[in-house]
């Protein structure tokens, strides 16, 4: 079963398109990546899961059930980290967390130590005011609050903005350790890097609609490597010009730059009979992948 | 539960602070009763000599103001007024103050249906004005037998009383409806004084021209004192009216809250 299917879901404001004929299917225990520009449906498409907002066209269902009928049921499962975290200013941490968990069915005493657990963790004192904490502390409440109920599916829209690199670590470290258990994350961001650590496969939107969804794995093997060689002296284009597989070839005095995916032996032939100063050979990042495609459809 | 205790835990401060309010209008009202009920002759000579139409705007009646009814009823106005206020800002504010203060993605992400998040706190809210009123009627009841010089008759007294309950239900409700109706509320007061003041505004032009048709559209004459004096009993009508605008306000609020778009914050 999946844990989240999308049927062509829609959403107009007014005449202007958020979301056209989105098609999700996200699996039991999956980490999945939802990857677009800012603007490109990625909160649209959240929100309207979580039940914020109404899907103009198309449906949905989380853990089998229709969004549009069983929201606060499905709710009792769902940990939601929304970009932008604004909790009641008169509340302590510890209140706040207490409030948010009190709205679960889970044992209090059970919610009491994980909350105990998450902070530790996460470094994160409870005693003090949301008001006084800085943006970042305010980012750790918005992480605990969504975990302190162990939830089956964990839903991130671009939760990491203002965590140190220290804390991102920690935190996907967390979210590593919530998927082993069992839970199954969508994990919304517009930063690759991001995404490629984290997640096994992403769909990638723009302008409303998903261009593809790929596993991240076959990404990084059916894709060029980028290959950069400096020679002694400048040599002749020609060696090259049979080389299967090559693409965007440049030369630039003794720099040489190209994309490749082929056989590798025949890269190292070539290179064998060259005087070599230099040598890269990189795997793409997401970045370059991600362009790849949104060139591709335009 | 979690909602109700945290709406009360908000207006805590505030409705304390409404109360002594209306407290203290009675105690400033009922310490000069005094000094009033001694010189009546004088003041009904005085007060003759006010148009007709000035008269009943300040809903002052000839036949009852004399009376410690009559007196009360008059300070009731001011009481309903501030009363008013108090009501439609919670009312107001219980949708509003989530949106404004970006906290309805918080709540509206929890396994809570949107229906029961506004019956939790229409629940808070209400036992916030009856809590005002229990302790304005009291404290009014207790003033009026130390000063009253003549016999009181309790259940006159406090059906005067609760007409700011009364009163209050209405706004409330209608606080409510417009706090789902307004695409974005940035200030409570800015729309719940104007409104506020508007239907007050309605009610002393309704006096003064006396066309009694616009009494139906106005919660402050609904419950007129004179009628209550003599009756010792609400005029009905007023309280059919009121009892279906109220449930027509609250039931179209819980329509059309439930199929709001809660706008991402930008």
């Amino acid at each position: 079963m999946n844990i989240i299917e999308t049927n062509k879901l829609t959403k107009y404001y007014g005449k202007s398109l958020g979301i056209l004929d989105v098609n999700l299917s996200i699996k039991k225990g999956e980490i999945f990546g939802f990857i677009g520009p800012n603007g490109a449906g990625k909160s649209t498409t959240i929100r309207i899961l979580m039940g914020l907002i109404g899907a103009t066209g198309g449906s949905a269902t989380i853990f089998g059930k229709d969004i549009k009928h069983f929201g606060p049921e499905i709710k009792e499962e769902i940990g939601y980290m929304p970009s932008e975290v604004f909790y009641y200013d008169d509340m302590k941490v510890i209140d706040l967390l207490r409030y948010s968990g009190s709205f679960y069915k889970k044992d209090p005493k059970v919610i009491e130590s994980r909350i105990k657990e998450l902070s530790d963790y996460m470094d994160l004192d409870l005693r003090k005011k949301i008001d006084d904490l800085s943006y970042g502390n305010k980012k750790k409440v918005n992480i605990i609050q969504g975990l302190l109920h162990e939830p089956k599916l964990i839903i991130l829209d671009e939760p990491t903005g203002g965590l140190d690199p220290l804390m991102q670590q920690k935190f996907f470290d967390l979210l590593k350790v919530e998927n082993q258990k069992g839970a199954t994350i969508l994990f919304s961001s517009h930063i690759l890097s991001e995404v490629q650590k984290l997640c096994d496969r992403v769909a990638i939107i723009k302008g409303g609609s998903i261009i593809r969804v790929v596993k991240i794995s076959s990404l990084a093997d059916s894709i060029y490597k980028r290959i950069k060689l400096e020679t002694v002296k400048p040599i002749d284009k020609k060696k090259f010009a049979n080389l299967k597989g090559m693409g965007g070839f440049t030369m630039n005095g003794n720099s040489i730059n190209f994309l490749f995916r082929g056989q590798i032996n025949d890269v190292t032939k070539i290179i064998a009979g060259l005087n070599l100063k230099n040598m890269l050979v990189e795997e793409p990042d997401l970045e370059e992948i991600f362009m790849h495609y949104y060139k591709k459809r335009q | 539960m979690n909602i109700f205790w945290r709406e009360i835990k908000t207006y805590r401060g505030s409705t304390l602070f409404w109360t002594s309010i209306f407290c203290l209008i009675v105690i400033v009202f009922f310490m000069m009763y005094s000094s009033f009920s001694n010189d009546v002759t004088g003041l009904q000579k005085t007060l003759l000599h006010f148009p007709v139409a000035v008269r009943s705007a300040f809903n002052i009646s000839m036949q009852s103001f004399f009376t410690i009814y009559g007196y009360f009823a008059y300070l009731i106005t001011f009481v309903s007024l501030a009363g008013a206020f108090q009501a439609m800002n919670l009312g107001l504010g219980m949708l509003a103050k989530e949106d404004g203060g970006k906290t309805v993605d918080f709540l509206l992400t929890k396994p809570i249906s949107r229906n029961k998040v506004i019956t939790s706190k229409l629940i808070a809210t209400v036992i916030l004005l009856i809590l005002t009123n229990i302790v304005f009627s009291a404290v009014s009841l207790a003033l009026a037998a130390v000063f009253s010089t003549t016999s009181l008759n309790s259940t006159t007294f406090l059906l005067i009383a609760a007409t700011l309950f009364m009163i209050q239900i209405f706004f409330l409700s209608l606080g409510l409806l417009l706090s789902v109706v307004l695409p974005k509320i940035k200030s409570i007061i800015a729309v719940s004084l104007p409104t506020v003041f508007t239907f007050f505004a309605i009610g002393a032009f309704g006096a003064i021209i006396g066309d009694e048709n616009i009494r139906y559209i106005n919660p402050f004459k609904y419950y007129d004192s004179n009628f209550i004096i003599n009756n010792k009993t609400y005029d009905l009508k007023f309280v059919v009216v009121e009892a279906i605008l109220v449930v027509a306000f609250i039931w179209i609020s819980y329509l059309l809250y439930s199929k709001k778009d809660i706008q991402a914050i930008s």
